[in-house]
């Protein structure tokens, strides 16, 4: 079936439902595709805040935002994307209130804040309150305000269709393939303006917070057709998951004043971050961690995890402001909060990397040309406002301002176009066949073996700590999986929501992005935010102050690099 | 599913149906039998020995207008309560259309004959 | 009619135990008629419902098919009705459900809606209802520069109903919905009562007329069957109640 629109946004979590919203101002007509329904994205689980110098509590000032940002990036970041972001997020927070977003409130009736790791005051003095919040739901109560707006202004969904494809003719992108999963039938959507708003590949590790969906499906098609993926080696291990699960438990519950304890009962962080302590950056901490645990200080028989804990806390503060993490903690560990401590481990949480786009969300396929008609906005993009680690909040800062951008950006271009661009003659040529091979392939490896193998060795030999060594090993055991990827094999024939083929598709992203990140990073002779070389422990500025570049090329995977922009703050030592 | 598109069609369809009070009736009339049933009960097998119970007693009480309309406000309330929770259940479980109405309508008059032959009987004694 | 697959023995690990699940299969592309299907599925301790039904998935009947995402009780795809009641697969232990060595687990999609294969039901209805009560903030007037100012007593008001994750676990248990389609549900009241009780919300006179209508609050028989189910805790069928008390008296 052919479907045709100006605006095409793909994805329905904060980012997505953001540019929707903006897009429809422009007078165009919109639809969102989504895998999921809109309410099911994984904007939902997040849960600390949304930080913006509103400077209810504290005084505060976009400046300090903007240093934070800059600094908690490891100075990757790009300062002009930085200057836009953080004097945008303060309209973007009042906006969110305005469409209905019921934040905490401070006693004199405004929007509450917390503490969170890596925002400070005057430049890295002390611990401010940015991160505005709703309880320990913010994402969820952001994916609903927006969702509900979109039911308000009436847009176009397209639910549980599942994009395979973009149609880029002669270097400008013309609309999408996509996949309904309730009949199998293809779609062919054209249109003037596509939105990549589809989120992350948590998915390539094990222990991660990541949805099961989130397979980084519209990075890797990007990727295919052999257009870059920014700083891939970059991706953040936020440093408190329930242990073995990997459900979130977020910085808020530091920003409240939770503390990490090893088996000493010692309050490790005072050693590594003296300042801020708890709330140093998720890299910092994530790394302390899993020093803590290398040096027999871990908890537990098997020493492989640290304590969260909140025992010193009144129970009436978790109740008022973390009562759905004290919930997690009982419902999938059986621990009581109140006088336990919650059993944490680094889980993989969000990608720096992605699509590269300059901070009109527009989508660059090499160090400074667009490809017209093609933006990007939220995890799936790098823009780069996170450079080498994201702070906690800036990610739903990032879907709301650069939603915002992406939804103006796209309805302006689609504007400026006479009449769309012709598809090409066979637009579902690829996907016919790739799903025809999966399905009738008749191969015998099982994708599930396949992708929890992919999770292990990305664990153990990618994750936090790196090495030349075990980014080789990864390598190996990823070109190994490729191999046995060729032969998997399908056992539901039938159309009707075929998930097992899905799975089976979004397999075959995960090995791409897994194999990106591990040769972007084993190039990256440095240690920088979320990227840790052991052989290499310390940030080289002379060579690799620069963007990581990775093309396809043919079989293999050609690099590049793209300066950073720097404008008002020059990098320093980064200690907190 | 609500069809409404506007406050005015909300109101209007809103107000074509008397939900709320049938629902606020169902509390008021469940309330006031409790305490009439009670009464009826004390009055009839507690107050009164079962020698002094005869036909010419009850005639006489009857003839009495505060009695006779005590009694038919039970009848009436009773009746009503018991006919409007009856209603409720056919709706939620007839779910076909003409069976739906085939059932109210015979339930209806079946009560309302009860409810005629009640009153006749209650107010033919002089 | 009840298939048991014909397998050898699953090995089990001395950290495991043996349960089996007992999951409602329908595939209308197959076999038009809907049939129960036994599988043998190893656990561990903290294993969620969830973890087991991907282990028939993944290493037993790749066709076995059901919504899920986030896999803690966020997202609220995988409702389904678990030994009989309405659950979040993500968000019940196996242990929890009586989940022994030998012990059974039944596994069907949520009642009232129609299934399209095994556990997925055609959400839409569903999602109809819950547009037709206008859930977002209606207002008027110019917007503030800055936040609007709401107190925290106020705010609290509504607290409970924002935590609605449109699961529609209440909605498929609620026993009138099951008997009536056109009745819109706990869910969608739920989150008109997010938005009637809203101090900043100008709109709970158009929400009440329409929660008024003859397939509105007034079905509601009070069963309580959609608080038990809620995975959120939401009290819903106070909600309900409260919902009811603000038409009677004409005031939020």
């Amino acid at each position: 079936m052919h479907h045709k629109y100006d605006v095409l946004v793909v994805g329905a979590g904060g980012a997505g439902l953001m540019a929707a919203l903006y897009a429809a101002k422009g007078d165009v007509s919109v639809a969102v595709i989504s895998k999921l329904y809109p309410t099911r994205s994984h904007t939902g689980a997040a849960q600390g805040g949304v930080g913006a110098a509103l400077g209810n509590i504290g005084e505060d000032h976009w400046e300090w935002h903007m240093f934070d940002t800059i600094k908690g990036g490891d100075y990757l970041t790009d300062q002009d994307a930085a200057e836009v972001f953080s004097k945008d997020v303060i309209d973007a927070v009042y906006e969110l209130e305005h469409m209905g977003l019921p934040f905490s409130r401070t006693p004199e009736g405004k929007i509450a804040q917390r503490k969170f790791g890596g925002h400070t005051r005057e430049f890295g003095k002390a611990a401010v309150e940015r991160s505005c919040y709703a309880k320990d739901r913010t994402g969820h109560m952001i994916l609903q305000t927006l969702y509900q707006q979109n039911v308000k202004e009436g847009t176009t969904f397209f639910n549980e269709f599942h994009v395979l494809d973009l149609i880029i003719e002669n270097g400008r992108c013309c609309g999408v393939v996509a996949f309904e999963l309730a009949t199998g039938e293809i779609h062919t959507f054209q249109a003037k303006s596509v939105i990549l708003a589809s989120g992350g590949y948590g998915r390539i590790f094990k222990i991660t917070s990541n949805a099961l969906t989130l397979s980084g499906d519209l990075m890797s098609i990007y990727y295919r057709k052999g257009l870059p993926l920014e700083d891939m080696e970059f991706y953040q291990f936020h440093p408190t998951g329930l242990t073995k699960l990997g459900i979130l438990i977020t910085e808020g519950v530091r920003g409240e004043g939770g503390i990490l304890r090893n088996k000493d009962g010692e309050r490790f962080m005072e050693r590594y971050a003296p300042t801020i302590k708890d709330l140093a950056p998720r890299d910092m901490v994530a790394r302390a961690i899993y020093t803590e645990i290398r040096a027999g200080r871990g908890c537990g028989p098997a020493g492989d995890h640290i304590f969260l804990d909140l025992t010193h806390l009144p129970p009436e503060q978790l109740d008022a402001k973390l009562p759905d993490i004290t919930e997690f903690a009982r419902t999938y560990l059986g621990i009581e909060p109140y006088t336990d401590p919650i059993p944490i481990q680094p889980t993989a949480h969000y990608a720096m990397g992605g699509v590269p786009t300059n901070i009109d969300a527009q989508v660059l396929r090499n160090n400074t040309d667009i490809v017209p008609g093609l933006f990007a906005a939220g995890e799936v993009a790098c823009v780069s406002v996170h450079g080498a680690n994201r702070l906690g909040t800036n990610s739903l800062l990032d879907i709301n301002v650069f939603g915002r951008r992406g939804g103006l950006s796209a309805a302006a271009y689609a504007n400026s176009l006479a009449a769309h661009v012709d598809l090409p003659d066979n637009p579902v040529d690829d996907v016919v066949a790739l799903l025809q091979r999966l399905r009738d392939g008749g191969g015998t490896e099982n994708v599930a073996t396949i992708r929890s193998e992919l999770q292990e060795t990305m664990d153990a030999h990618a994750s936090v700590y790196r090495t030349e060594e075990t980014l080789k090993q990864a390598e190996v055991d990823i070109a190994g999986l490729k191999a046995r990827y060729v032969h998997v094999g399908v056992a539901d024939r039938g159309l009707r929501y075929n998930t097992e083929l899905l799975e089976a598709v979004e397999l075959g992203f995960l090995l791409d992005l897994a194999e990106v990140m591990v040769v972007s990073a084993k190039a990256r002779n440095e240690s920088r935010g979320g990227h840790f070389r052991e052989d290499f422990p310390h940030r080289d500025d002379v060579n690799f102050m620069r963007h990581t570049m990775a093309y396809k090329d043919g079989g293999d995977i050609r690099l590049d690099y793209k300066p950073v922009v720097q404008t008002r703050y020059q990098p320093m030592e980064r200690k907190y | 599913m609500i069809k409404a598109k506007s406050l005015t069609d909300a109101r209007s369809q809103a107000g074509s149906n008397n939900e709320l009070t049938w629902w606020i009736f169902m509390r008021i009339s469940g309330l006031l039998l409790v305490f009439l049933v009670l009464g009826h009960i004390y009055m009839t097998f507690i107050q009164v020995s079962e020698s002094d119970a005869t036909y010419d007693a009850v005639v006489s009480k009857l003839s009495n207008p505060a009695w006779k309309f005590y009694d038919w406000l039970i009848l009436v309330l009773a009746v009503m309560h018991g006919v409007n929770g009856a209603r409720y259940s056919i709706e939620d479980y007839v779910r076909s259309r003409p069976n739906r109405f085939w059932v109210k309508g015979v339930f209806f008059s079946v009560v309302g004959i009860i409810l005629v032959l009640g009153t006749v009987g209650l107010f033919s004694i002089r | 009619m009840t298939v048991t697959q014909e397998r050898p023995a699953v090995e089990v690990a001395d950290h495991q135990q043996l349960v089996t699940l007992k999951i409602r299969r329908y595939d209308p592309e197959v076999d038009p008629e809907a049939n129960w299907q036994e599988f043998q599925v190893p656990v561990e301790k903290g294993d969620r419902l969830l973890d087991a039904l991907h282990h028939v998935k993944w290493y037993l009947d790749g066709s076995l098919t059901f919504r899920r995402s986030c896999a803690h009780g966020v997202c609220g795809s995988d409702a389904m009705r678990v030994n009989g009641v309405n659950r979040l697969a993500c968000k019940v232990l196996v242990k929890d459900l009586g989940g022994r060595d030998g012990d059974t687990i039944t596994v069907e999609p949520i009642k009232g809606l129609a299934v399209l294969k095994d556990l997925v039901v055609d959400m839409d209805p569903f999602f109809e209802a819950f547009k037709s009560i206008k859930p977002f903030l209606i207002t008027s007037g110019n917007e503030p520069t800055r936040e609007r100012l709401q107190s925290a007593e106020d705010r609290a008001r509504f607290e409970d109903t924002t935590k609605c994750i449109m699961c529609a676990a209440c909605t498929t248990a609620c026993p009138v919905f099951w008997n009536d389609e056109a009745y819109f549900g706990p869910q969608a009241i739920v989150m008109a009562h997010r938005f009637i009780f809203d101090s900043r919300d100008e709109g709970a006179d158009e929400r009440l007329e329409i929660l008024n209508e003859k397939e509105g609050v007034w079905r509601c028989r009070t069963t309580f069957n959609c608080t038990d189910a809620c995975p959120r805790g939401i009290q819903v069928t106070k909600a309900i109640q409260e919902v009811k008390r603000a038409l009677i008296f004409r005031k939020v």
